[in-house]
């Protein structure tokens, strides 16, 4: 059964109709794309998948259940979490605090019991806590842990946009362009990281416009244009897709350069 | 156990000490009521910077659930003719619950909605008070009777009632102080720092913003109910107008980020200032609305935020003050 | 009812209204442009009534140069309050400071204002009730049916004030400028528009009204130190009538509050409010956004 399930999801926006009828399906510990040029709608599916936008009409399945119009915590309870184009930290908390937080969240021992500080409460903290540095080690944070998220390089803050997504034991993550602004090394250190996740079994979406990275990373590719989907495949069909390539270099932007 | 950590013990049980000592050294009973007011507005003040920091909502009606604490107790010891010690429990989950039922309706639209219907419902809570004989009416309740002695102590003097209120005021401090460092308390950082990457980690923003709504109004509550069998009289006069305008200036005064000490420190300071230097009724809201003005423009972080960045902040502030003069003239200049 | 007391509380109520509306569209003004609640815009329309009073029955001058001498006074007074108070505010803020927090320093601010002038107000002009006699104190007759003349033209004016600030507003470059950094701050600082400007020229705009609203009011009804209080109080409740965002919103609120106010005088008394606390309970219940006002999200 796949993960991820969107059923002909339609989002209008006042007359305008951001995403039409799309059908996607994820699967398993798979690495998807999601590609195609701005103003194609991808970031509006993600938030409409992780439940920030309520949608016009269709429905999205996850696990098998139906999480079609859930409030964003509840899905983030459920298991996905997502990064954001526009860095969104915790700014003013230090680095461990920022992913303390998400761990923090999903434990559980009942919120009245954490007011009373009992040792069972304790003794989880102490176990989140290492949670936190393992994960930490995990992306490369270690270093930075008590720095101050918004003294952090651009290309870090990134990283730990991605390392608050996983705080919440997430079993589908979804990147919005993780790499954008990213310098080359950076860059190579985010793709490996994304690369770990998945072999913990965490099935990814990524959207990106790096063509190299996108086809170092994902298994398979959906390109959307216009709202629409209009191709889905491997990466290699991808590139030599006739449709996809219009799309793209009928925008100043496009980016195909692996052509 | 570090210096500073053994540090703040020491100040903490110094500070404790200072407190249970106080009316028995100062006997003045004139500065005695002082004392009182001070804690009172101490927790009023723990109120407004709660649903600040914690929530990211401004609630400038905090009257209305110092009102309602105060009413409902009355109204039970009068013509229930309860104890007060039942009476002010059960003030203050009555104010819980209207707090529920307001938080319920008003919190779905936090932001500017929010602080009017505040306002409004403080406005509402006023003139039920004042136009409901059975609430008293304009004239309120006089000859409130005093909490019933226990053993004792009788409630005769004021030494009784500051340490009640001390008390209370304990209580209180130990509850927040275990909250915000629990699983609550981070959450409710997490929405003061960003509501939106709060709910993407799983916290439903809505229940903890109700929930330090609630909490925060039935400690008003608390020491509403305290305040009517203190004073003996309560009256829609003694909640309305400024009151919660002036409740909001404790904790700017001493320094929104610190929910416990900020309060304090400005409640302290705004009780005892005015009647140290004589300010007469006439010009007191001028005052302290300059205060007001002054604080936020020159020392946002109030008394204590300025404390901890002392000498930086007076350096960038005067400079920073002095570009936007520089800006201002240019303005009309250009113009 | 005979249908004389039924178009005197009509016009009574139209009257009010207006008033409302041009004060709440001061208020909404300031709150769309320079994100400032204004707590002291109450009493901006007090201290229009106020100076206007002076102006007229102390120094005896004509009513016109008297509206015209109390519009500059007050348009000065927005000036210098907002270069004075608020603007030190507005270029701290980063972007990464949260709205709430901006709209919580400057609504404090405005109330550190608000209490410096209503204190201020009762110093200078003394605490009693002032008012002045109509200028025209005559009723025209319309199908048996006496009207007052003053109530009609002070109407017809707040009209005509709220037609122009609406042409301004939607027909003018500068208009155009308010309105872009009233949707979005940062992009219109990026496209060149001068925020402090046009900040500045959106607060005074909306104190004006106010203070035009306070100055006509002097001649129909009596004028007192407390109608600050009492104003702010009714413009927040018509502006959650009518939905924050949304000017068509405002003066329909207006109108409603107007027409509640002036009926529910009539029959209920000092009760009037309650009609008003109903209406606006239902509003918040079944329509929270307001009657018109954009859903919030």
């Amino acid at each position: 059964m796949a993960n991820l399930e969107v059923k002909k999801v339609t989002k209008y926006f006042g007359g305008l109709a951001a995403i039409q009828d799309i059908d996607l399906d994820v699967f398993d510990s798979e690495i998807m794309g999601l590609i195609g040029p701005n103003g194609a709608g991808k970031t509006t599916l993600f938030n409409i998948i992780s439940g920030f936008y309520p949608l016009t009409s269709g429905n999205i399945m996850f696990k098998g259940e139906d999480i079609t119009g859930l409030r964003a915590d509840v899905i983030a309870k459920k298991g996905i979490a997502r990064t954001f184009q526009l860095t969104t930290l915790f700014l003013r908390a230090t680095v461990f605090d920022n992913v303390f937080i998400g761990f923090h969240m999903h434990y559980r021992q009942a919120g009245w019991k954490a007011l009373f500080h009992i040792p069972a409460v304790k003794k989880e903290e102490l176990i989140i806590k290492q949670k936190v540095k393992e994960l930490l080690n995990i992306t490369g944070l270690t270093q930075l842990k008590d720095e101050l998220a918004i003294n952090l390089p651009h290309g870090y803050q990134r990283i730990l946009g991605v390392c608050i997504a996983l705080s919440c034991n997430p079993k589908l993550l979804l990147l919005d362009e993780p790499l954008t602004g990213m310098d080359p090394t950076e860059k190579l250190v985010m793709v490996d990281l994304i690369k770990k996740i998945r072999i913990r079994g965490i099935t990814i979406v990524v959207v990106e416009h790096d063509m190299k990275a996108v086809m170092r990373l994902c298994d398979r590719i959906i390109v959307l244009n216009h709202g629409k989907k209009i191709a889905e495949g491997l990466p290699e069909e991808i590139i030599h897709n006739r449709e996809v390539i219009e799309a793209y270099l009928g925008r100043e932007d496009g980016e195909m350069d692996v052509v | 156990m570090t210096n500073k950590r053994l540090g703040k013990v020491i100040i903490t049980i110094l500070g404790l000490i200072i407190l249970l000592l106080l009316p028995l050294v100062v006997k003045n009973p004139y500065w005695q009521h002082l004392f009182i007011m001070g804690l009172v507005n101490s927790v009023l003040g723990m109120t407004f910077s709660m649903i600040f920091c914690c929530a990211g909502m401004v609630n400038l009606g905090i009257g209305a659930f110092f009102a309602i604490g105060a009413y409902a107790s009355t109204m039970l010891v009068i013509m229930g003719n309860w104890s007060f010690w039942l009476a002010l429990p059960l003030a203050v989950i009555i104010t819980g619950i209207i707090a529920l039922a307001f938080g319920f309706v008003s919190i779905r639209n936090p932001g500017v909605p929010f602080v009017l219907m505040t306002i409004i419902f403080a406005e509402i809570v006023t003139q039920m008070t004042g136009q409901i004989q059975l609430f008293g009416g304009w004239g309120g309740f006089i000859m409130i009777p005093r909490p019933d002695s226990i053993g004792p102590i009788e409630f005769k003097t004021k030494l009784p009632y500051y340490y009640l209120i001390l008390s209370l005021f304990l209580l209180i401090v130990l509850f927040l102080k275990g909250i915000y460092t629990s699983r609550i308390g981070r959450a409710w950082k997490a929405i003061s720092l960003s509501p939106h990457l709060a709910e993407t980690i799983g916290i439903n923003v809505y229940r903890y913003r109700v929930l330090a709504f609630v909490i925060a109004s039935s400690a008003a509550g608390l020491v509403g109910s305290f305040y009517a069998h203190y004073s003996q009289t309560i009256a829609p006069a003694s909640f309305s107008g400024f009151f919660s305008i002036l409740v909001q200036l404790y904790p700017i005064l001493g320094g929104i980020n610190f929910y416990i000490l900020g309060p304090t420190l400005g409640a302290g300071i705004m009780t005892f200032i005015p009647e140290y230097l004589r300010i007469t009724k006439e010009i007191e809201p001028i005052i302290t609305g300059l205060l007001l003005l002054a604080i936020i423009i020159f020392f946002p972080g109030g008394i204590l935020g300025s404390l901890i960045n002392f000498p930086h902040l007076r350096l960038t502030v005067i400079s920073n003050r002095l570009k936007e003069i520089r800006a201002w003239l240019s303005i009309i200049k250009s113009r | 009812m005979t249908s004389e007391l039924f178009f005197q509380l009509l016009i009574n109520g139209l009257l009010i209204g207006m008033l409302y509306v041009l004060i709440v569209l001061g208020l909404d003004i300031i709150i769309r442009v320079c994100n400032i609640l204004n707590f002291a815009h109450g009493h901006i329309y007090t201290l229009g009534a106020y100076v206007y009073w002076f102006a007229y029955v102390s120094l005896g001058l004509h009513p016109l140069l008297s509206l015209f001498l109390t519009l500059s006074l007050i348009a000065l007074f927005g000036v210098v309050t907002y270069l004075g108070i608020f603007n030190a505010l507005q270029n701290r803020f980063t972007p990464y400071v949260s709205f709430s927090h901006r709209m919580l320093y400057s609504a404090m601010l405005s109330v550190g204002l608000m209490m410096i002038l209503a204190r201020g107000i009762i110093l200078i002009f003394g605490g009693e009730e002032r008012g002045a006699h109509s200028i025209f104190p005559q009723l025209i007759t319309i199908s048996n049916v006496r009207l007052p003349v003053e109530k009609l033209i002070i109407t017809l004016v707040s009209w005509l004030a709220m037609a122009g600030l609406f042409f301004f507003i939607y027909k003018t470059k500068m208009g155009r400028a308010l309105r872009s950094v009233s949707s979005d701050r940062e992009m219109s600082a990026m496209l060149g528009v001068n925020t402090t400007w046009i900040s500045l020229v959106g607060y005074t705009l909306g104190v004006i009204f106010a203070g035009l609203a306070g100055a006509m009011v002097v001649h129909v009804y009596a004028v007192s130190s407390e109608m600050g209080s009492t104003m702010i109080f009714i413009s927040f409740v018509v502006m959650m009538i009518g939905g924050i965002g949304s000017y068509k919103g405002t003066i329909l609120g207006g109108i409603i509050v107007g027409q509640m106010m002036s009926f529910g005088f009539q029959f209920l008394g000092g009760l009037n409010y309650l009609a008003i606390w109903v209406l606006f309970m239902m509003v918040i219940i079944f329509r929270p956004g307001g009657l018109l006002g954009e859903a919030l999200d």
